[in-house]
């Protein structure tokens, strides 16, 4: 919100600076977001002149008539050339006189008005417009008129008001008594200790009572606690005087005409909303506040229809809605050139009522933003009153007697007590009681002494007043927030806690990251066609207001992260990307919702950079479901390879899972399936792997239920086993396997286990061949020990013919022998 | 000792012995002198010829001599086996400026790195960890904090909802709710995670953020135990010359509230672009928690008082690496993973 300092200080006598203003505010908890000069940088030395004389006719410049005119500035005259076409005698106007300067085209530049000559002819300065002067936008209607008793040579930035600062305040939502020039006096007069100056309120009343020309009757009272009016008759709608344009435009607003600037100019000054009915369209001279009804719509001031509703609150005469109260006023009412007599309305609306309109019509107004923060309920009369004077000042007409004050229910005055002692318990620290007295004093708030304590009998501008330690915060802000010490207080002393499922998705992202692969963070929202790409058992969480179409669901997928990211890097020409996320994902589960975790990593590309010492190799599924197995390994967990994944997103033929000994899934690994990378816009084949890590935590969980021998390094549970004390003996065997046979790697390890009987103890397979026919060959080794005997040669011999016979003759393949 | 003959032969013996450039003249000169048609064992061949009285005195220096001569030999033959493979090196020196095998090294995400310095640093000062969901309730994200429906307060954090009264949760606070709900005080707990506001992307927006909140309730807990506990946190965090300030601020669930700023690290408060000229960096929102909150959990709010913060991870590590577009963090391109490494 705009604050121009010299308002404020109309209410307040400051000697700080701007600037200075700004930063007690800002230690006090009121934002200034910036201070500004409101005149234009560069605008200099531009004064009010006269044209005195059309001198000469210069003819047509682009569509614009050209006249030389003589300029008065009191002392002396000028032969201007002007092409506005408002130029005529006595038109007072803003005048830069060779040597004042203009702002610039661009920011910081400044534009000094020299004698020139066009067309031949001598032109001794500029009648400047709006545009020009950096005060608005007009141009195209000419040059910046002023009133007739502007005085001559008078410095146009003065005359104007230009000559302050306008501070933006960001106001939190607890303090609506400061979205006002008068609010920020008092909050301003509090810090500084200067006496606050209430803006002086006359309103001199005349002819017939207002009881006479206008009714109001309040059928909502819980919708609207007071409504007060205020009849003026007799007024000529007109532009308002160049002091209260300007001041508008300063803040922001646009001036519209005399009477509507009145109530602009009041929400700023005193922050209480108003609104101007034009008398005559009111029927029967009656407001009635109520409900709106259904099917029941009018057209607001701003051109649109609106449809009301039962929830809002409406501002109607007996026969139509002619408001929305505290949002926005109705076209049918609307102040125009015609109106004479004008009805002014000042109420208090319920805040969440006027919150939920504005938000159900999308009305975002200045009004709505202080009603449904809460507005000053006992100010309202002030406001009513002040902007009365200001029409019959401004407007002319006469005020009607008296002020139609409809207040069922006067508020309770709500006292809130302060214990010093919890002044203490809450900061550390505390001011003594007698300057705590003080600063609420000058805050405005009645305080009362109760023994040690202090009473505040809280005033209807401070609604945020509610406990004993909002006033706790009131003696802090202004005593200074440096005052708090900064202590350590020992605190009973605890375990410090870390979940397990913290520390194990801490164990697979180290591994990962060691292992080459880089962290990605993923975006929670996916959209329709990649969800599609991408189906899960769950139904997708739909969000219902999207920031976007393309954001529209949450992911349900643990690779829609990843694969985003895949998508990315190879946009962008990376040869090789290894990319994991440790993600969460959204579902529907059993009525409620559930957040499985994942780890998720996908490799494309080349299997490493480009390097002089190994050849350049594509990365395979074998990548994929080695890092698995990786990550799996370091929490512990080895498992089995089975099929029987249910995650969409492979390729049908290319698709595994690593399975624990109960057939729990704990991770899948496969190919990523052409239309799937044609949904991420991806061409190079992706392979990817997705961890559960709710089943590899319950697993680890599980006795039994993880293979034994390997450590869990995210919960440390390791098992020593002794180290055998007898040599190990190795033995190669290899098969040959025909194209299209069902003997699988995994199948014929199982089966040499089984053969090989207790001695076995590791079996790798080395060696992997295909033919061009399509045969292939596996090789194992195999490692033989006992742990009370070294092995000989014959028992080995004998143990390897038994498995490379049985395989043979078990898968139909056959023994290469070695 | 010794005996003209076998001197002279030991004499030739020495001079070929040290003439020898390689291992194969020096076996050449071993052939000669103790092959087995060698100068010396010929000699000692021949020695049944020599007078019983002259045989053990030329014995005796021959044997002398061969053992002299082998250890010589021997040491020769090392010396040059030493030069022969200092010169083989010399001609196949590898050309130790070729960049070496390195392992792959793999990115920790920049927002990862700044949570796990900010958790570790809590945890320094006894405060556990705490995880909640992402998919909340309006109780717990807004009418447990003080912040009831229809509330200008709302504003403050615009909300993605989801069918049946459920959002993605604005903030970590409700992390408070729960956690106090599950346990009587001393509480001491950092919360971790992402958080969603409906927020239109750009340079330093992004619908999606990650917070870490902090929550302390106790007797005896003051704000003046806020302060000095991230006092501690900021110079652990940006260096031990960090200093902040507070400033007076407005959250519905804590009361007093404070803004929390850290002398801008970048210019060490003289006013820098980054710091907007102020010298200060706007880092966090804290309080004192509000005696609502702490009675909507059951807490005694005359024997309980509570402090709470919440930072935004991505802020801090913008502000940390010098990273100018939250949108970096979200777009996962490896050249800017890699930096991270």
């Amino acid at each position: 919100m705009k604050i121009p300092y010299n308002w404020v200080r109309e209410f307040v006598e400051l000697s700080l600076s701007p600037e200075a203003a700004a930063d007690r505010l800002v230690n006090a908890g009121i934002e200034v977001a910036s201070v500004t000069r409101v005149a234009p940088a560069g605008l200099s030395g531009i004064v009010v002149g006269e044209i005195e004389a059309i001198e000469r006719e210069l003819g047509e410049s682009q569509g614009h008539r050209l006249v030389l005119c003589r300029v008065s500035t009191g002392r002396e005259r000028f032969s201007v050339i002007c092409g506005a076409p408002n130029a005529a005698v006595g038109v007072r106007a803003a005048f830069a006189p060779p040597g004042a300067t203009l702002p610039g085209a661009a920011a910081g530049e400044t534009r000094r008005i020299a004698v020139a000559r066009i067309r031949g002819v001598e032109s001794q300065g500029m009648l400047c417009s709006e545009r020009e002067l950096g005060l608005g936008d007009e141009h195209e209607r000419g040059i910046l008129t002023l009133a007739q008793d502007a005085p001559l040579g008078a410095d146009l930035v003065a005359h104007l008001g230009l000559d302050d600062s306008v501070l933006d305040v960001e106001i939190t939502p607890n303090r609506p008594d400061c979205l006002s020039v008068v609010g920020v006096a008092r909050e301003l007069a509090a810090l500084t200790g200067a006496p606050l100056r209430a803006p002086e309120i006359a309103v001199k009343e005349s002819g017939e009572p207002v009881s006479d020309l206008a009714r109001v009757r309040i059928d909502a009272p819980d919708l609207c606690a007071r409504y007060t009016v205020r009849v003026i008759s007799d007024v000529r709608v007109g532009p308002s005087p160049a002091w209260m344009a300007a001041r508008l435009r300063a803040v922001g607003l646009r001036p519209i005409s005399n009477v509507v600037d009145v109530t602009n100019y009041v929400l700023w000054e005193l922050g209480h909303p108003l609104h101007a009915f034009d008398h005559a369209t009111v029927r029967a001279s009656t407001i009635v506040v109520r409900r709106g009804r259904v099917g029941e719509s009018f057209r607001t001031l701003d051109g649109q229809d609106r449809e009301l509703a039962d929830s809002m609150c409406v501002i109607a005469d007996p026969e139509r809605a002619i408001g929305l109260a505290g949002v926005m006023g109705g076209a049918n009412t609307e102040v125009s050139d015609a109106t004479t007599r004008v009805l002014l309305e000042s109420a208090w609306f319920d805040p969440a009522t006027t919150r939920r309109t504005a938000r159900a019509l999308g009305l975002r107004t200045d009004a709505a933003y202080r009603f449904e923060r809460g507005a000053d309920i006992e100010a309202l009369v002030a406001a009513n009153d002040r902007a009365a004077q200001l029409v019959a000042e401004l407007a002319g007409g006469s005020v009607a007697r008296g002020l139609l004050d409809v207040y069922p229910r006067p508020r309770p005055r709500p006292r809130v007590r302060l214990r010093m002692s919890r002044v203490g318990r809450v900061l550390g620290i505390a001011p003594p009681r007698a300057d705590a007295r003080r600063i609420l004093v000058g805050l405005g708030l009645p305080v009362e002494d109760r023994g040690e304590d202090l009473e505040v009998d809280v005033p209807s501008f401070r609604r945020d007043l509610a406990v004993e330690d909002d006033l706790v915060e009131e003696i802090i802000r202004v005593w200074g927030y440096d005052k708090i010490p900064s202590t350590l207080v020992p605190t009973t002393v605890q375990l410090v806690e870390r979940p397990e499922r913290v520390r194990q998705a801490d164990v697979v992202r180290r591994a990962l990251a060691a292992a080459g692969l880089s962290e990605a963070v993923g975006w929670t929202f996916t959209d329709a066609p990649h969800a599609a790409a991408l189906p899960t058992s769950a139904e997708p969480l739909a969000l219902v207001n999207p920031l976007s179409q393309d954001a529209a669901f949450l992911r349900d997928h643990p690779l829609a992260g990843v694969l985003s990211a895949i998508a990315l890097n190879l946009r962008r020409q990376h040869a090789s990307v290894r990319l994991f996320e440790i993600a969460r994902t959204y579902e529907r589960r059993d009525g409620g919702t559930a957040e499985p975790r994942w780890a998720a990593l996908a490799v494309s590309g080349q299997r490493g950079e480009p390097a002089w010492y190994r050849a350049v190799e594509s990365v395979d599924v074998y990548d994929a479901k080695g890092l698995a197995e990786h990550a799996l390994a370091t929490l512990g967990l080895a498992a089995t390879v089975g099929m029987g994944g249910t995650l969409s997103g492979f390729e049908d033929d290319c698709h595994g899972a690593l399975v624990a000994a109960d057939g729990t899934v704990l991770a899948e690994f496969g190919e990523i399936s052409a239309r799937v990378r044609a949904a991420f816009d991806v061409e190079a084949p992706v392979f990817a792997a997705v961890v559960s890590l709710d089943a590899a935590l319950e697993a680890a969980r599980t006795p039994g239920r993880a293979s034994a021998g390997l450590g869990d390094s995210s919960s440390g549970t390791f098992r020593y086993e002794p180290l055998p004390r007898y040599p190990a003996v190795q033995r190669d065997v290899a098969f040959v396997i025909e194209a299209g046979s069902a003997a699988t790697a995994a199948r014929i390890e199982s089966a040499m286990r089984e053969l090989a009987g207790a001695l076995l103890r590791g079996l790798t397979p080395f060696d992997v061949f295909r033919f061009p026919d399509g045969r292939r060959s596996l090789a194992w080794r195999l490692t033989f020990q006992a742990e009370d005997r070294t092995l000989t040669d014959e028992e080995i011999n004998a143990i390897q013919e038994r498995v490379a016979r049985g395989v043979s003759e078990r898968f139909h393949v056959a023994w290469r022998g070695v | 000792m010794g005996h003209p003959r076998v001197d002279a032969i030991l004499e030739g013996a020495r001079g070929a012995a040290v003439a020898a450039r390689s291992a194969a003249e020096l076996e050449e000169v071993r052939i000669r002198f103790l092959g087995r048609q060698g100068e010396l064992t010929q000699l000692l061949r021949s020695l049944g010829a020599l007078s019983p009285a002259e045989r053990p005195l030329v014995g005796a220096a021959a044997n002398e001599a061969k053992r002299e001569l082998e250890a010589l030999l021997e040491s020769r033959l090392a010396e040059a086996r030493e030069t022969e493979r200092t010169q083989a090196r010399r001609e196949q020196r590898l050309d130790l400026t070729l960049p070496g095998r390195r392992p792959r090294l793999g990115a920790i995400h920049p927002l990862t790195r700044v949570h796990d310095e900010i958790v570790t640093i809590f945890a320094g000062l006894g405060f556990s960890l705490a995880e909640g969901p992402e998919i909340e309730t309006d109780y717990y994200n807004f009418e447990a904090l003080n912040i009831p429906a229809d509330h200008p307060a709302r504003d403050m954090q615009d909300t993605f909802y989801l069918p049946g009264g459920l959002l993605l949760r604005t903030h970590t606070s409700p992390v408070q709710v729960r956690t106090m709900l599950a346990k009587r005080p001393p509480v001491r707990i950092v919360v971790p995670g992402r958080v969603h506001r409906r927020d239109i992307p750009d340079a330093t927006h992004s619908p999606v953020f990650h917070q870490v909140e902090g929550l302390a309730v106790d007797r005896h807990v003051t704000m003046a135990d806020l302060k000095g506990t991230l006092e501690l946190f900021a110079r652990e965090m940006f260096g031990a010359r960090s200093r902040i300030r507070f400033r007076p601020s407005f959250f519905p669930f804590t009361e007093p509230s404070a803004e929390v700023d850290v002398l801008c690290f970048l210019c060490g408060g003289d006013g820098c672009r980054v710091c907007k000229q102020s010298g200060w960096l706007e880092i966090l929102g804290s309080g004192m928690v509000h005696p609502r909150v702490l009675a909507n959990v059951g807490y005694d709010t005359e024997a309980f008082t509570g402090w709470a913060f919440g930072m935004g991870i991505e802020r801090i590590a913008m502000l940390k690496y010098g990273v100018d577009d939250i949108r970096l963090f979200y777009e996962n391109d490896l050249r800017f993973l890699a930096q991270f490494a």
